[in-house]
């Protein structure tokens, strides 16, 4: 079992780097940064390709298929499905936010601009769900 | 729920130097803003059901929901009392949320 520690390596590193990214989604850190799963994902396809290189045995062949599917669809997932794309340039530093009123959740209406004059204002923009 | 935590530990940060933040999207409910208030944050939410603010503001995201639906591009700016944009942070990517600190840090600089 002890030669396989390169093979056994590549597996807990691609594990753990889903396990981390996963338990650490709130630190912001680790969340805009998801080009750090992708490089352990990297580093454990060298690290079994080297191995499956040096002895064509399973093990080494197992760890070397998880990495690389692991790498292909991370990068998929990272590079075409999360990609957003370039949007119209509307909000500038400098200049005026564009007025609305909507309606908060108990119906009641608020606009921007009865914050004019009275208070700094954060707008947050998502997805619909938290 | 990890922007709403994130963004109402800035609050707290910032003390009670009445920054308003304004939650945007086309399904706000009572239960966001109810959690809003457990965590005394200065929240509203917002519901811009058929997305035209969001979509004035240039930041729809065509399709991009997880059932192919018009969702917003998660944007967070940052408006002095004047209501002119002082900082502004447009994600390129769905899994990127401000970072709380980086919001802070501009709000403090208002200089308010």
């Amino acid at each position: 079992m002890i030669r396989y520690w390169p093979a056994l390596a590549s597996v807990l590193l691609s594990l753990g780097a889903i396990t981390g990214y996963v338990a650490f989604l709130r630190v912001p850190a680790v969340r805009n940064h998801p080009e750090l799963y992708l490089l352990a994902f990297a580093v454990a396809t060298v690290i079994a390709a080297a191995a499956t290189w040096q002895a064509a045995r399973w093990p080494n062949f197992v760890a070397l298929g998880l990495s690389v599917v692991l790498l292909i669809l991370g990068g998929y997932f990272n590079f075409v499905l999360a990609k957003i794309p370039p949007a119209p340039a509307v909000l500038r530093v400098g200049e005026p936010a564009p007025d609305f009123t909507l309606p908060d959740a108990k119906g009641a209406l608020v606009s921007l601009a009865a914050f004019r004059e009275r208070t700094p204002v954060v707008l947050v923009f998502y997805r619909g769900y938290w | 729920m990890a922007e709403l935590q994130g963004l109402g530990a800035v609050l707290t940060e910032l003390g009670d130097e009445g920054v308003q933040i304004l939650a945007i999207s086309p399904d706000a409910n009572e239960k966001s803003q109810e959690l809003a208030q457990k965590l005394r944050a200065r929240y509203r939410f917002l519901t811009d059901r058929d997305l035209e603010v969001t979509r004035r503001y240039g930041l729809l995201h065509a399709h991009g929901g997880n059932q192919g639906q018009d969702v917003a591009r998660p944007t967070t700016v940052v408006l002095d009392r004047r209501g002119i944009v002082r900082w502004l942070q447009l994600a390129d990517s769905i899994q990127v949320r401000p970072d709380p600190a980086d919001v802070a840090r501009a709000v403090r600089q208002l200089g308010s």
